[in-house]
């Protein structure tokens, strides 16, 4: 069995199993047949095409399934060369293209057959999966998730102005294990420097917010917090997709969020509302297809005096 | 209680249409599928998941009314589904806490046993 | 209303104590499992009564100044959740009770029962 589990398994692997949707692991186009092709040849189709199991269509709707055990028991009992229409298997269990994998991963759980049949909206047969499709489509995203972590470690370059304090965050698409690590950062430098309890909350919410905001919606994208005397100024910036109604994401209870960052606590519409109330001065910039930049100044309520501040 | 309760004795605001029906029970949640599995029948379910599907999940479980907490504004669609489904739709200030504790108050629970704490340090 | 009477007033089990268990005074609490919402909370020293079990909790706890976490619904915590408060400071404690439950007990707890006009 697939050793990969919605409850236990660590964010980053539950969360693909709910973004991938089977149309995007399925393959396709399959190889189909009619009630009317004889075993013998759907026989020479699976061995020529090294897959295990071919669906019966007739008049663009599936009927069946047939099978290696199939063509197995047709070898035994001497029927290879009758149409499959009469022996195929008409109990289907079948997956539809909108699903998301963790629902095929139920379904092997559950049902033992090697393969599932996938239908979309209009109930056309549009592809095939198998256990292997899935482990190998998130070992592929896995790996693409590592080498945008790594590309961005890379491109840091980091530029510290003089008597300023920069610091930088690499934020990651749907990495819910370090999700608001950089705000929980930036609390603790802003209680370092002595700020009021009310500037460390409206920093820290803002700054929450829209880290958030990446891990949930974005591609991926960066915190950086750049500390003056009298204030701090966020800037949270991700490569894309972009907001393409800034006045409607600007609108309290306007969600994009589906489902499943719901059920993570997230995604009721207020982050960027939010992050303006809290904020002293705030900016946003977005391009679909390029990215987003949120920029907000939250000046400190009385001034920190880091060199007197009691020890 | 019934469900004008709410209305006249709470002045929450009605945003639907309802008849009126004794309310044996209260549920909060903002979890749709914890709603489903647990919510009691004949309640009125205390939540501040405004959407569409939170009625259908409500009258799966044979919920009476919805009280939304919350400042989002209550989508149109979520409305026209209650009046599908019969449910009433009520809108409060008061945060899930408070609206809890007061519909508490409505059906008559006092301050209940209290079950024994453990300590697990 | 302190963390010792929530405790008893939940039913509750205590996972971490932390430094204020005994000091901090409760006036105000919010019950929420969407983190979003309590991110627009106004006030300080919230108790946050949830039923997420994951360390946003104690991110977004910590966020808004929250001043402890009742994890409800019988619901474990996750390791994470129980290093970060241990790390933040923040108090946790579970309670098998669902929300409404844990809201109207506290509720009479802190403010007595309820009385709406008749």
């Amino acid at each position: 069995m697939i050793p990969f589990e919605t409850q236990n398994s660590p964010s980053i692997i539950t969360e693909l199993l709910y973004r991938l949707k089977i149309k995007d692991i399925m393959t396709h186009p399959v190889r189909s047949a009619d009630p009317t092709t004889r075993l013998r040849e759907i026989q020479t189709t699976m061995r020529e095409n090294k897959v295990s199991g071919v669906p019966i269509v007739e008049d663009d709707r599936l009927v069946g399934m047939i099978s290696v055990d199939d063509i197995i028991r047709a070898l035994d009992q001497g029927y290879i060369e009758s149409p499959c229409g009469v022996h195929m298997s008409r109990k289907l269990v079948v997956l539809e293209d909108d699903m998301p994998v963790s629902m095929g991963l139920s379904h092997f759980e559950k049902y033992h057959f090697g393969r599932f049949p996938v239908i979309n909206r209009d109930k056309e047969l549009v592809g095939i999966v198998t256990s292997r499709d899935i482990t190998s489509a998130l070992l592929t995203e896995m790996n693409r998730a590592l080498e945008t972590l790594e590309a961005e470690i890379n491109s840091q370059a980091a530029p510290v102005a003089a008597g300023e304090v920069k610091r930088v965050f690499v934020v990651r698409q749907f990495d819910y294990e370090n999700a608001g690590r950089a705000s929980t950062e930036l609390k603790k430098l802003l209680q370092e420097r002595g700020v009021s309890r009310k500037t460390q909350r409206n920093a820290s919410v803002a700054s929450y917010e829209l880290e958030m905001n990446i891990v949930n919606h974005s591609l991926g994208g960066r915190m950086i917090y750049q500390f003056s005397a009298d204030r701090v100024v966020i800037e949270a910036s991700d490569r894309g997709p972009g907001i393409p109604d800034l006045a409607k994401a600007m609108t309290e209870g306007f969600s994009t969020a589906n489902d499943w960052i719901r059920s993570l606590g997230f995604g009721a519409g207020m982050g960027l509302p939010n992050t303006k109330r809290v904020s002293d001065d705030f900016s946003i910039e977005s391009t679909v297809g390029k990215g987003t930049t949120v920029k907000v100044t939250i000046v400190f309520e009385t001034a920190p005096t880091p060199q007197e501040k009691p020890a | 209680m019934t469900i004008a309760d709410l209305e006249a004795r709470l002045g929450y605001a009605s945003l639907v249409a309802y008849t009126d029906a004794e309310l044996a029970g209260a549920y909060t949640s903002d979890l749709l599928s914890d709603v489903i599995a647990h919510a009691p029948e004949n309640s009125v379910l205390i939540t501040l998941q405004a959407h569409k599907n939170t009625v259908a999940c409500a009258s799966l479980a044979g919920v009476l009314a919805l009280v939304l907490t919350g400042k989002a504004e209550v989508p149109a669609d979520l409305l026209d589904a209650a009046r599908q489904e019969n449910l009433a739709v009520f809108r409060t200030a008061d945060n899930q806490f408070t609206a809890s504790w007061k519909i508490a108050g409505l059906l008559g629970l006092g301050l209940g046993p209290i079950p024994g704490s453990k300590e697990n340090l | 209303m302190t963390f010792q009477q929530v405790l008893e007033t939940v039913g509750g089990t205590v996972i971490v104590k932390g430094s204020r268990w005994d000091v901090q005074e409760i006036q105000h609490v919010m019950a929420c499992s969407l983190m979003s919402d309590v991110l627009v909370t106004e006030e300080d020293d919230i108790l946050l009564v949830t039923s997420l079990a994951s360390d946003q909790t104690a991110r977004t706890a910590d966020m808004v100044g929250a001043c402890g976490i009742v994890l409800m619904n019988d619901k474990t915590p996750q390791a994470e959740l129980v290093a970060l408060c241990r790390e933040l400071d923040l108090p946790l404690m579970t309670s098998s009770l669902p929300a409404f439950e844990c809201c109207w007990q506290l509720g009479n707890r802190l403010n007595g029962p309820a009385t709406p006009k008749s």
